[in-house]
Formats: structure tokens, sequence, C-alpha cells
């Protein structure tokens, strides 16, 4: 059995990926090819959650695009936010909002349901991107490489 | 006898019980046995766990509800005095959307993409508790095409479902070729999922008939499930000999069987506790299946268990393709305005039991209860979580598989 190193490198899983030109906000041209994103989960049913956790799968490899998952809100460039607002989410959104370092972008995803506030109501800065259905993973990537201009 | 769920009606409370794969609702007053989750489940909106505890240099380390180590949306309240774990109190108010209050006075098809909402990794799950229930009320049954494609959308959402908690398991382990991989294999599974129901989470699929002609790329979907088979045998055979990963699993997060049959959780937590218990093999289209055990109630014994389902349901799911196209269409219908009653439904989701109970008008759900396998998982956490250290903590928590859209509903 090969160790798990020589393993890794015996597996090609990396698709080619063409991005679709999507109706979004321009990022400042420094965060081409470095982006680091924050995802917050302000109430969504789950579907984007596990979408954020499909776009880490080595298919996207969205590290040859520069684009990072920050630790924390402190060290990211954009914030995600996923869902529609529970009554209790407002709060600690805001204050996310707040322990963002400028400049930061703001894109809001929404899982498709009624339930909750929808986060374009709570008038948060810098919204760059705004979608009101539920995204794939795929879609997701497409977005963060328009925001920044990305061609490829 | 286990209790689910505590409901009250016209002032009186209800208790929800089960006894295999036989539900009841009972007056508490005749009953006489004493359920030690019966409080959990009274207060499962407010806070699960353990109570707060004081003592010297003890304080409540906050974990949530917005940080980089769990996704979802809740808050951990973690007792400690910086080493060992004291105590666990969970909130799940965050996640609160109060999707039973809106099931209520909805149309059949309407309650049905509610139920899909409560939590998108378990949303055929949902759905099919809720339909089963409907079909309780109503006294009828599905047609065995659509019962055998619904055991088709259980055993792929286990798949993934399975898939993603390894791939946790293994991250937090450092394991980083294999939890790759592992989200390599993730990420095949959903588009499975696509390319049998067109929804990664297997939504707008289920319904009381389902037609097999809506099911265009079977033979497609098949093939991607033997190779999600093939591959993971290959990573789960190199996994176990990894001794830094195992290491890091074997006994801990440890919950007995004692303790999980008085949490009343269900699922793969309680068969890696040794409890032969699977819903399952009480239904009649599950052939050839068989109920995985392990007996060491710790995060190893969790993962092994999901690991050999995952190839389980990978071979349940190619049978039943290859039934189901060999089968013809029963044009069966149901006239929905005719529903009324109340009925209880459940399926055995990839992390436990699903519970709904309903009582229709003329078609109109005018109450519903839902019972989650994550309101008992999250107790089941919290319990088993003291004694041990921070560091276990994705760990002991992903192990089970739970979220908190499924708990808070």
């Amino acid at each position: 059995m090969k160790s798990w190193a020589l393993y890794g490198i015996t597996r090609k899983l990396t698709e080619p990926f063409k991005k679709l030109e999507e109706n979004t906000g321009k990022m400042d041209k420094i965060f081409r090819r470095s982006l680091n994103i924050y995802p917050i989960d302000v109430g969504n049913n789950g579907d984007l959650n596990f979408e954020m956790a499909a776009l880490a799968a080595p298919q996207y490899n969205i590290h040859r695009f520069g684009i990072f998952f920050a630790d924390s809100p402190r060290h990211a460039d954009v914030l995600l936010v996923l869902g529609r607002c529970s009554e209790k989410m407002v709060g600690p959104l805001k204050e996310t909002v707040n322990q963002l370092p400028k400049p930061f972008n703001i894109i809001i995803v929404e899982d498709g349901t009624d339930f909750g506030i929808s986060a374009r109501d709570l008038s948060l800065p810098n919204v760059i991107a705004y979608y009101d259905k539920k995204l794939e993973a795929g879609e997701i990537l497409s977005v963060l490489l328009n925001i920044t201009g990305d061609k490829k | 006898m286990r209790l689910l769920g505590v409901l009250e009606k016209d002032s009186k409370e209800l208790l929800i019980l089960q006894d295999r794969n036989q539900l009841s609702l009972e007056s508490i007053d005749n009953i006489k046995e004493k359920f030690a989750n019966y409080t959990m489940l009274k207060n499962r909106d407010k806070h699960i766990g353990s109570k707060a505890v004081k003592g010297n240099g003890v304080f409540n380390f906050r974990y949530g509800p917005v940080t980089g180590g769990v996704g979802d949306a809740g808050v951990f309240n973690i007792y400690t005095y910086g080493e060992r774990i004291l105590s666990v109190d969970i909130d799940p108010g965050y996640k609160k959307r109060n999707i039973e209050t809106l099931i209520k006075n909805t149309a059949l098809h309407q309650a049905v993409n509610w139920s899909e909402n409560v939590c998108s990794n378990f949303a055929f799950s949902h759905s099919c508790a809720f339909l089963r229930a409907v079909e309780k009320a109503g006294s009828f049954r599905s047609d065995e095409v659509t019962q055998r494609i619904r055991i088709i959308g259980i055993e792929l959402e286990r798949i993934y479902n399975h898939l993603y908690v390894i791939s946790r398991l293994s991250k937090g382990a450092s394991q980083n070729v294999l939890a790759s991989h592992l989200e390599g294999l993730f990420e095949e599974a959903l588009r499975t999922n696509k390319l049998f129901s067109n929804s990664r989470f297997l939504k707008h699929t289920n319904d009381l008939f389902i037609d097999k002609n809506n099911f265009k790329k079977l033979d497609e979907a098949a093939l991607k499930t033997k190779n999600i088979k093939e591959k993971f045998e290959e990573l789960y055979e190199h996994s176990l000999a990894s001794w830094n990963f195992i290491d890091r699993l074997y006994k801990t997060a440890v919950l007995d069987q004692k303790k999980a049959l008085e949490i009343g959780v269900t699922g793969p937590t309680l068969r890696a506790a040794g409890c032969r218990e699977d819903l399952r093999v009480y239904e009649k289209f599950y052939d050839n299946f068989k109920i995985i055990t392990k007996d060491k109630g710790d995060v190893l014994a969790r993962m092994q268990v999901r690991a050999e389902e995952i190839m389980l349901s990978c071979d349940m799911v190619i049978d039943q393709i290859d039934k189901i196209k060999k089968m013809q269409q029963n044009n069966s219908k149901i006239d929905e305005p005719s529903i009324s009653g109340f009925g209880m439904g459940y399926c055995e989701s990839p992390s436990g039991l699903v519970l709904y109970f309903v009582n229709m008008n003329k078609g109109i759900v005018q109450d519903v209860y839902i019972s989650t396998p994550s309101v008992f998982g999250f107790k089941a956490f919290a319990d088993s979580f003291v004694g041990y250290i921070f560091t276990d903590f994705s760990f002991s928590f992903d192990s089970f598989g739970i979220n908190f859209a499924d708990c808070a509903r």
C-alpha cells in the first residue's frame, strides 16, 4: 500500500473550470488571485452550508484561483452571507460585519425559502452581489471569480 | 420503549412512543414509565445538554454562533476550568424557523416542501417521514415503485451524509490527503443525486405516488454509485492503516449503550454503542438488508458504522435501480382532499430516526409535530464530551452527524 503522500499524487481530481458571467459588482484589482472568504450561516436550511463544504472539494480546487477560506472574519476580504436571517442572528451578523477589515465586500446568497429576514433589508454596507435563490458550489465559484475580475 | 416527543393538544400532554417499528400516541396520565429524556424533549427549543457548572476557576467558554469551527448557527456554552470539559449546554435557538407553525394550514405539496426545508441534508428523510404519516392518516399505502424509489433516495442521502461526516473527521485529524479524496467523493455523491433527482439534495422528488418515468438517468446514477463504492472501499482500507488517524478517534467521546438508550438516540450513534436497532429491517422492500453494529461507542466506532453503511447503501441503490427498471409503472393516484385523520410516519435518516405526527383535514395539514435525530444527537454529544478536552471538539461533534437546522426546525 502506498503512503498517503504518494497515494495523493497518483490521482488527479481537479477539473477544468469555466466561469459563468454573472452580473456582480467588482472588487479592487488587488484581490485578484488572492481572496479570503468567510461564510456565515444566518439561518439557512443547510443547503448552502453543504455547498460551501462541496466548494472545498478538489474538483473545484479553489486555491488555484487564489481563493481561500478565512478562519475568522478579521482575516476575510469577503463575507458570504448564507441564507435568510433568523431573528437571533441579526445581531451576530452585524457584529461580524463590524469585525471585517477594510476594504471588504459582502455577498448575500439566500436559499430560496420564505422564512426569516432578507439580509438585503438589513442595510449592510458594501454588498457586491445578491442572489435570492440557492447557488450550487460551481455557481458560487463563478460569482467569486466575477467579483475579482478573474479572466479564467 | 422510547420517548420520541412530547406534544400538547387541547391543553393535554401527549407522548410519542416507539417500540421497534410501532409508534403510539399516549396521554401522559396513562403512562407509568418514567423517561429520562422527558425534560430534555420538553425544553428542546430552549437548551439541550447539562446545567451550568460553578466552581473555583470555572468559566463559560461560549462557542458560536459565528465560529470557524462550526459552520452552523448555534451556541455551545462549554463550562471548563481551562482543560477538562465539565459541562456543555447548547442553545439551538439561532436557527429557529418555526417550520411546524408554517406547515399548519397548508396543502399537501406545500407541506412537503416545508418538510424538505427543515434540514436540506436530511431533506429526503423528512419528506419520506411526512408522506408516510400522511399515508397513515389517509389509511392508504403508496405503490411498490414509489417505495423502491424512496429507498434509493434515502440511501443516496445516507451515502453523501456519511461521506461528509468521515471527511470532517479526517480533516479534524489533519489527514489532509484522505480528507481531500473524501471531499471529492462527497461532491461526486452530490452530482449522483442530481443525476437521479435533478437536485443535489434530493428535493422536489418525493410524493405520495412517484412516476418512475421522471427518472431518465438511472443507469448513469447506478454507475456513479458503483464508482463511489469502489473508491471509498480503497480509501477506507487505507485510512484504517493510519495509526495517527485511528489514535485520534479511538476512545474519544465514548457513549455507552445504557446512556444512548436513556437519551433516546437512534441511528449510527446507537448502533456504534452495540445496539442492533435499525428500522429499515421492518420495511418490505429492503432486500438483503443487514444491521451494522460496533460495540465501543466511541468516535471510531461511529465512523466504522458509517463507513460500512456507505458500502451497503451503494449496493442497495444499485440493486433497487436494477429492480425498478424491470417494473411496470402502476398509475395509482389518491384524491388529496379526501385525506383526513391523524397518523405518524418515520424514516431512518442518515443520523437516526425522523418522525412526523400529522393531523389532516380534507387534504390540509391541521397540526404537525416533528421529532428529529439531531435533538437526541446534541444531547448525546453534550454528555459524551464531558471529561474530554477542547481539542477533541471537532471529532466528537462531527461524529454524531448532527446539525442545528435539523434540531431547531
